[in-house]
């Protein structure tokens, strides 16, 4: 199928592109040394590496308009670039064209705590918005683990959640405007300071659209008030079933949890190596949930939950007292990722979504799979709202690695087989896009394709993302590495 | 001129490809004139055989459905489950579907916490006029896949596609609500708005209509029973927590303020009241109601404090409704005229949005015939074919 993923990229970079973009920015503002280029190579996702002709560093939106615009008058592909933190390759650049780094677009426009809302420019970092917002006891509700580094533009690239989504929401529920520059280098406005819609919500379609559709320069946000109460527990189960009978009955009694997590035995073990959170190791499977709001609610809400978590076997039942034990219990949930590390020489890490209800059906088959193949598979996962993130274990060194790999994408196509999707949170990028087609029908995907032409007709806007193209489907990806970033311990993921 | 009311959405693509000419897509009828008045078609595309539940999965909580669906039928047939969709457009209760709800971008009050529908939403199956059927999303809250079509058909008013089928999230229906209402002015409501969003009360919903402000929150009985005391303490006399055969009379006639007279007024010779849809920063709204009120007449106003959407009756001469329609521009805001009598030629909108030349684009990439939608968005998106 011919979709629109590539460009007509006429060759190498041009000189009077060149000329054009230190033009339009400032020779500072070019980066062309190739030393500092390859710091530009890859985003999370380090499996795929590709050098950019030049790194653009714009400092305004009117700036970032006049680059985009140089890209359209010589036919320039381009990739939008945050923190640099996604997970699906997203980010990377295309050879022969530009980078364009919003690192330099990280002001905090406003906040205004009559209207809840804050207006930020994209390369502000996501718990920024909650700490200028936490004055006026606001905040941001999307919290992505990685919410110390990666930015607003990035979350509105991914339409990225969190652990607290279930109740709260994705980025597109939390985006009220957008100031975004076009592939053919205009500046517009999507979205309005309400809900209120002059047209199609192309505000909606923008969210989540993997930085295919343009650059968004400007976001309004809406903030939250900091609920009143919060109530934590971790509880330990006999079996995962169990443990996903207790989120259905939780679900079942109407109750809307702030979030839900389950983390097996495998996981547990690791977290407990990495980060001593007071887990019990060997359980089968261990939950939080948290529940948030005003004191009524909360509390009755919460003696629900003890009483269901008991009903199902639950074999240790622990709340948290205070906001120190409710960290330490977050704290090892969101480690559990790179804590995987260090019960397993390498890993690939998964992103899938069932319906909630066959969590239990899933991770079998997850398990049986992983037997058949002789490998061990670590889950985590949002057990809320069925967003799985498999670890599969392997030794490179003793030439795992195909194996794992194949097992890690089957499992990807399994969640699809049993009424889900390929991504929950880390997006297609240029890792799935070659799985879309076991999602969507050819017709699903043209029609995808013709929105996107309607955006951006001469396809310069970070191509091969997103819509399967047979040059990128003809590639394949390397092993997955973790963020330098999480290694040093600077971010976390969930 | 020619009707077709197909019962799937097999029979949908199967009327549009062996179809030419102009189409419009017509559901329960409740939003007929909005968005600008439909030019005449060669095929209307009646949606309301279109009927019925698909799945509807209680664990997880989410339903898809037919898009003639009238949202009221299907809320009833949900509550046995102990479940809803969270949304409450006064259209509802007049039979308004599905699919006409999501092309229209309605809202109500619950908009406050649950937003629109483009926020509960989470899968659809379009038709373009060729015939073509395209899916886009599921039947899980969490996914990132492919471009979410849905949004785009989220007040697109009968343009660009047909919305087929839609899969909806679902919500608890809550066990108990209750409602404290203040009768005050809007510039009094505006404060009493700020105290009750900066109280950890969590409002469901929080609309001014015409001299009062009403709260509305949900929870089990008990609770929900606290904390309408708690804010009507919060807010003090004359603030009262509503009895429940009251609170449904108040938030019935808020619906009635902004579904308007509607066409009972059609033989007036002066043209009868426009029904103006606006949104604005909500500090910002008191403001620009006042001018409304003061400068043109407008009356019957029902105001979102924590949303920034408002309504209100307007005289519907071209000149005071593109008055309105500049006022708001002005404040930053949006507005389009809802129903309005039949003869009126007052402007559905103001001025164009800066993204309309994507939405053109769009719109030829989907529909290059420009079959669907001829007379909507006029002036800013005439049909070409």
């Amino acid at each position: 199928m011919a979709l629109h993923g590539v460009a007509a990229v006429d060759g190498p970079l041009s000189d009077a592109a060149r000329r054009a973009f230190e033009d339009v920015l400032g020779p500072d503002n070019v980066i062309r040394d190739r030393a500092r280029l390859r710091s530009y190579e890859c985003d999370g996702l380090t499996g795929y590496r590709v050098v950019p002709a030049l790194v653009l560093l714009p400092r305004t939106a009117e700036e970032v308009a006049a680059a985009v615009g140089v890209c359209a008058a010589h036919r320039v592909p381009f990739v939008a670039r945050g923190a640099g933190t996604g997970l699906s390759g997203g980010a990377l650049p295309v050879a022969d064209g530009v980078v364009i780094s919003l690192q330099r677009l990280r002001r905090v426009i406003e906040v205004d705590p009559v209207d809840r809302i804050a207006v930020l420019e994209p390369g502000v970092t996501n718990l920024d918005i909650t700490r200028a917002a936490a004055p006026h006891g606001l905040y941001y509700a999307p919290d992505p683990s990685s919410q110390q580094v990666c930015t607003i533009g990035g979350n509105v690239a991914e339409n990225s959640g969190g652990a607290h989504c279930l109740k709260y929401g994705f980025t597109t529920n939390h985006v009220l405007e957008m100031e975004v520059v076009l592939a053919d280098g205009s500046l517009v406005t999507l979205g309005g300071p309400t809900g209120e819609q002059a047209g199609p919500d192309l505000r909606g379609v923008f969210l989540g659209s993997e930085g295919t559709l343009g650059i968004a320069t400007k976001i309004t946000v809406r903030l939250l008030r900091l609920p009143e109460t919060v109530r934590t527990l971790l509880a330990d189960f006999p079996s995962v079933a169990a443990a996903g009978d207790v989120v259905s009955d939780i679900v079942a009694g109407g109750i809307v949890p702030a979030a839900v997590e389950m983390m097996d035995t495998l996981a547990i073990e690791a977290a407990e190596a990495a980060v001593h959170a007071g887990y019990t190791l060997g359980v089968p499977a261990a939950l939080v949930v948290e529940l948030d709001g005003p004191a009524e609610e909360c509390d009755s809400q919460f003696e629900q939950v003890k009483a269901i978590c008991e009903r199902h076997g639950c074999t240790r039942l622990h709340v948290a007292a205070d906001a120190g034990e409710r960290a330490a219990i977050w704290r090892g949930r969101k480690s559990a990722f790179a804590a995987v590390g260090r019960i397993s020489p390498d890993y690939f890490v998964q992103d899938g979504v069932v319906p909630r209800t066959r969590l239990a059906e899933v991770l079998g088959r997850i398990a049986a799979m992983g037997d058949e193949v002789g490998l061990r598979v670590a889950n985590v996962f949002h057990a809320g709202d069925g967003n799985l993130h498999p670890l599969v274990l392997y030794d490179g060194s003793a030439g795992q690695t195909d194996l794992a790999e194949s097992l890690s994408g089957r499992i990807a196509e399994l969640c699809v087989e049993l009424g889900g999707s390929l991504s929950g949170e880390h997006g297609i990028g240029t890792d799935k896009a070659c799985s879309m087609p076991a999602m969507y029908s050819d017709a699903d995907l043209s029609v995808m394709d013709r929105v996107r032409r309607g955006f951006d007709p001469a396809g310069l806007c970070n191509p091969g993302k997103l819509l399967p193209t047979p040059r990128l489907c003809g590639e394949r990806p390397g092993k997955w590495r973790p963020h330098p970033l999480e290694q040093s311990g600077e971010i976390e993921r969930l | 001129m020619n009707v077709l009311s197909p019962a799937d959405q097999a029979e949908a693509a199967a009327a549009l490809a062996g179809s030419e000419g102009r189409v419009e897509i017509r559901g329960a009828g409740t939003a007929r004139d909005w968005a600008g008045r439909p030019a005449p078609a060669d095929l209307v595309l009646d949606t309301t055989a279109m009927t019925g539940v698909i799945t509807h999965n209680p664990g997880d909580m989410t339903v898809s459905v037919l898009a003639g669906t009238p949202l009221r039928a299907l809320n009833d047939t949900l509550a046995a489950h102990g479940q809803r969709v969270a949304f409450d457009a006064a259209r509802v209760g007049l039979g308004a579907t599905v699919g006409g709800l999501v092309a229209t971008a309605d809202t109500g009050p619950s908009a406050l916490v649950h937003g629109s529908l483009r926020d509960l939403v989470i899968g659809t199956t379009v038709v373009l006029a060729d015939g073509t059927r395209a899916r886009s999303g599921g039947h899980v809250i969490k996914n990132v896949a492919g471009y979410d079509l849905s949004k785009l058909l989220h007040g697109c008013h009968g343009t660009l596609a047909l919305v087929a089928e839609v899969v909806l999230r679902l919500h608890p229906a809550p066990a108990a609500e209750a409602t404290v209402r203040l009768p005050c002015t809007i510039d009094g409501a505006a404060g009493a708005a700020r105290v009750v969003l900066s109280s950890p009360t969590e409002p469901g919903a929080l609309e001014w209509a015409d001299g009062e402000l009403l709260v509305r929150l949900s929870g089990t009985p008990s609770t929900a029973a606290a904390r309408a005391e708690r804010l009507s303490r919060l807010l003090g006399p004359p603030a009262e927590v509503l009895d429940p055969a009251t609170a449904a009379q108040a938030w019935g006639r808020h619906a009635e303020l902004v579904t308007g007279p509607g066409d009972t007024a059609a033989d007036d010779p002066a043209g009868g009241p426009g029904m103006l849809r606006i949104g604005v920063r909500p500090s910002r709204l008191p403001g620009l109601l006042s001018a409304l009120l003061g400068e043109l007449g407008a009356s019957g106003i029902t105001a979102g404090l924590g949303t920034g959407v408002a309504t209100l009756a307007l005289p519907s001469d071209p000149a005071t409704v593109e008055r309105a329609h500049e006022l708001v521009h002005r404040a930053g805001g949006t507005s389009m005229l809802r129903s309005r009598p039949p003869r009126s030629e007052a402007p559905a909108w103001g001025p164009p949005p800066s993204a309309i030349g994507v939405l053109r684009a769009i719109r030829t990439q989907l529909d290059p015939r420009g079959r669907f939608g001829g007379g909507r968005f006029s002036p800013w998106m005439e049909v070409t074919g």
